[in-house]
């Protein structure tokens, strides 16, 4: 966020009328699944907990709800699930509004972080608890007891549990817990399955077996799947549909493939992926097809004002930076406007400064600072000139990896660019408008 | 005090020569180690005598009581301690002579009445309090709490006639329902303990459907029943001690608990000490007995209230 630099207008191509809010919004959403219509919850903050105008989840989806902690993600689950009142606003699901049931009659089921199993009931009658309470409350239309006990050994064998039926939470490990959870959760066929980070609990093998066992379980129910998680990998990995929030506001919702590629603001360009896309802010020159920044360089297809370069480590090609290709600054280049002179930018023109690249593309120029070794690749994080600008690449291999210390030149091919506001940090232009691909 | 020093490894060793390590650890070419440890043998014992007469200074009254409700009539006030030889005369007269029975029968009933009730009234007040706080609650809990602060006695006059105007006296009513303003008490430890259960668990109840009491009575109370085993003989023990709204309610000795009717051994020929602290003894055995079934309970209990 150091890159925001105060300029005065922001670029003409953004379309400052669309709240980010809105962008939630799924064009023909089917009233079945979940709508929350000017959802608003407040715990006395200086900003809402929750302000959500309008979000539609399709019915059916697996929708990965991701943000950073205290961004209301957790709170706008436990209003669907009616654990929280929202302080206004409407919840719907499967068409009938729920805002005024209890939590019980709402068709919802929800595994909690702490799995929150009754400790003083065996496996079998945490699953078996909530039918049941159905079958006491109904005593005819409920579910009889045989029902009751062929269903829940149904779950059980579904989820590996069935050995373990007679033994308390106490005695389980944390996967069986988080199973149990999750057992008890879907034994009464809810039409609306809520994690509420169940797999935070876990430790990272577990994790990634609990991963595939969801992703395989929402195949095989076909319910409405609502995932709570901060882990931006989980966010990417499991859902058909991904909600990114910030700060109480619903940022970007749709696939997960379209809010990664054409991330809606610097807020999920950042916040997706890791290492977090890089963003630079620049100046246009010339026409506004030639932008630059200090150790930095681009030429775009069309003009842009001042805006935020943003581009992702995957996508930087890195090359080794000989002596001989450091040639100073400023060299003018076939097909380019003028010469550019660096030196207005960022203090006096140095050697190392790229040129213009005569293609469409970035080319950054730096020193390599920090080389990780993250197993099947390596992300190497650089320098540039003036005053710690930092920009990172993920290289797939582990071979030609610059030495700490060696000047680097990365190029990025301008279809890999984004383009950001400098005040806003909204999309400018370049790819789908967030929102627009649908569902 | 070796984990002080252990942990203060900066602190300069006393000895001078030595680093801080030798010193903690006692076989070390320090110079004087023996003299520290002396130091701190000197320092233990100190620790020790000063509890021991703390401890003595409990125990030798229930001790000599104890003793001397085994003593003959004329020995009761021999300088020898022990009772020599030892007799069950006084236990004779306690439990013959006089109603100790029915008195510890009456006890057993208030008290057991008064806990049940007061628990009745707290655990449903510490569960709508943490779960479903009125927009007070703030208030209503710091009223709660101010109710402890009433001294009892300033009560006793007021409620002496309510229950005098209701025909109330020697009755159980009379007994149990005014010893119930001090229900505060079980309201606030039981808040505590309701606040430490975890809301999850409480939510995941109530998304199986269970309504609000079913809350309570399915998940809630079982998961406190340690905690109500505690608070429960806590209350059982206070009301079991108490002594003056006993004394003004049930005055006769048919409806009399056993504290107050300790005082029909003060006889107009003079106290009976041998029986009457044979009734003490036999006063003071169930809540020796609660207090062996459940010793941790008990001291939880009374730690957690912050009372005695």
């Amino acid at each position: 966020m150091t890159y925001l630099v105060e300029t005065t207008k922001a670029g003409p191509t953004g379309d400052p009328g669309t709240e980010p809010g809105q962008a939630a919004e799924v064009a023909g959403a089917s009233p079945a699944g979940i709508t929350l219509t000017g959802i608003g919850k407040s715990y006395g903050g200086p900003r809402d907990a929750l302000d959500v105008p309008r979000l539609a989840i399709p019915a059916g989806s697996f929708t990965v709800v991701v943000g950073p902690s205290g961004c209301g993600k957790s709170t706008g689950l436990r209003v669907i699930a009616g654990l929280e009142t929202p302080d206004r606003g409407s919840v719907l699901i499967e068409g009938t509004d729920v805002t005024g049931l209890p939590p019980g009659e709402r068709g919802v089921a929800m595994v909690f972080q702490d799995f929150a199993l009754y400790p003083h009931m065996t496996v079998e009658r945490n699953i078996s608890f909530g039918l049941r309470l159905a079958a006491k409350h109904d005593r005819r239309g409920g579910p009889r007891r045989d029902e009751i006990s062929s269903r829940v050994a149904d779950v059980c064998a579904r989820l590996g549990l069935s050995e373990l039926r007679g033994r308390l939470p106490g005695q389980l490990s944390g996967g069986e817990r988080q199973r149990v959870g999750l057992a008890r959760a879907i034994v009464r066929h809810p039409a609306v399955l809520l994690l509420d980070e169940p797999l935070s609990a876990l430790d990272a093998q577990l994790r990634q077996r609990a991963r595939a066992e969801l992703v395989r379980l929402h195949r095989e129910l076909r319910n409405t799947v609502v995932l709570v998680t901060h882990d931006q990998l989980e966010a990417l990995s499991m859902g058909t549909n991904l909600v990114v929030m910030n700060r109480g506001r619903v940022v970007q919702s749709g696939p997960p493939a379209d809010v990664f590629r054409y991330p809606a603001d610097t807020f999920v360009a950042t916040f997706l992926g890791s290492p977090p896309m890089n963003l630079h802010a620049v100046t246009p020159v010339g026409d506004g097809r030639i932008l630059t920044g200090p150790g930095l360089a681009a030429r775009l297809p069309t003009a842009a004002g001042p805006v935020l370069l943003g581009w992702r480590p995957a996508d930087g090609l890195l090359e080794p930076l000989g002596p001989d290709l450091a040639g100073p600054a400023g060299v003018p280049t076939p097909g380019g406007p003028a010469p550019v002179a660096l030196a207005d930018q960022a203090g006096p023109a140095r050697a190392g400064e790229p040129a213009v690249p005569g293609e469409p593309g970035i080319v950054l120029h730096g020193v390599v600072d920090v080389v990780e070794f993250t197993g099947d690749g390596t992300v190497v994080t650089c320098v540039g000139p003036g005053n710690g600008i930092q920009w990172a690449v993920s290289l797939r291999g582990i071979d030609n990896v610059p030495a700490v210390g060696a000047p680097v030149r990365v190029r990025v091919p301008a279809e890999r660019i984004h383009l950001f506001d400098q005040d806003s940090g909204v999309r400018l232009g370049a790819g789908p408008r967030p929102g627009g691909s649908g569902i | 005090m070796s984990s002080a020093s252990e942990i203060a490894p900066a602190s300069p060793p006393r000895d001078g020569t030595s680093g801080p390590r030798d010193t903690v650890t006692g076989p070390s070419p320090g110079r004087r180690p023996g003299s520290r440890r002396a130091r701190r043998a000197v320092g233990t014992a100190g620790h020790h005598a000063f509890l021991l007469v703390a401890v003595a200074v409990m125990v030798l009254p229930v001790l000599w009581a104890l003793a001397t409700s085994f003593k003959t009539a004329g020995g009761v006030f021999d300088e020898n301690p022990l009772p020599l030889p030892p007799t069950l005369d006084n236990y004779r007269v306690a439990t013959q002579d006089f109603p100790v029975w029915r008195l510890l029968l009456n006890t057993t009933v208030m008290s057991a009445g008064v806990t049940l009730l007061q628990l009745l009234i707290a655990v449903p007040a510490a569960y709508a309090l943490v779960r479903f706080p009125p927009r007070a609650h703030r208030a209503v809990t710091a009223i709660v709490a101010i109710t402890l602060l009433v001294p009892p006695q300033s009560l006793v006059i007021p409620l002496f006639l309510m229950i005098s105007h209701l025909g109330w006296r020697n009755t159980l009513p009379g007994l149990i329902l005014p010893q119930l303003f001090g229900t505060g008490l079980a309201v606030i430890l039981l808040r505590d303990h309701v606040r430490a259960v975890s809301p999850t668990i409480l939510g995941a109840a109530a998304l199986d459907g269970a309504r609000p009491f079913e809350v309570l009575r399915l998940v809630l109370l079982p998961i406190l029943r340690p905690a109500l085993g505690a608070v429960s003989i806590l209350l059982f023990i206070t009301a079991w001690n108490e002594y003056l709204w006993p004394v003004l309610a049930a005055p006769d000795i048919d409806h009399a608990t056993i504290q107050p009717g300790l005082a029909f051994f003060l006889t107009q020929e003079g106290p009976e000490y041998g029986p009457l602290l044979a009734g003490s003894m036999l006063a003071t055995l169930p809540i020796v007995v609660v207090y062996f079934l459940a010793s941790r309970r008990v001291t939880d209990a009374f730690m957690h209230s912050g009372l005695r």
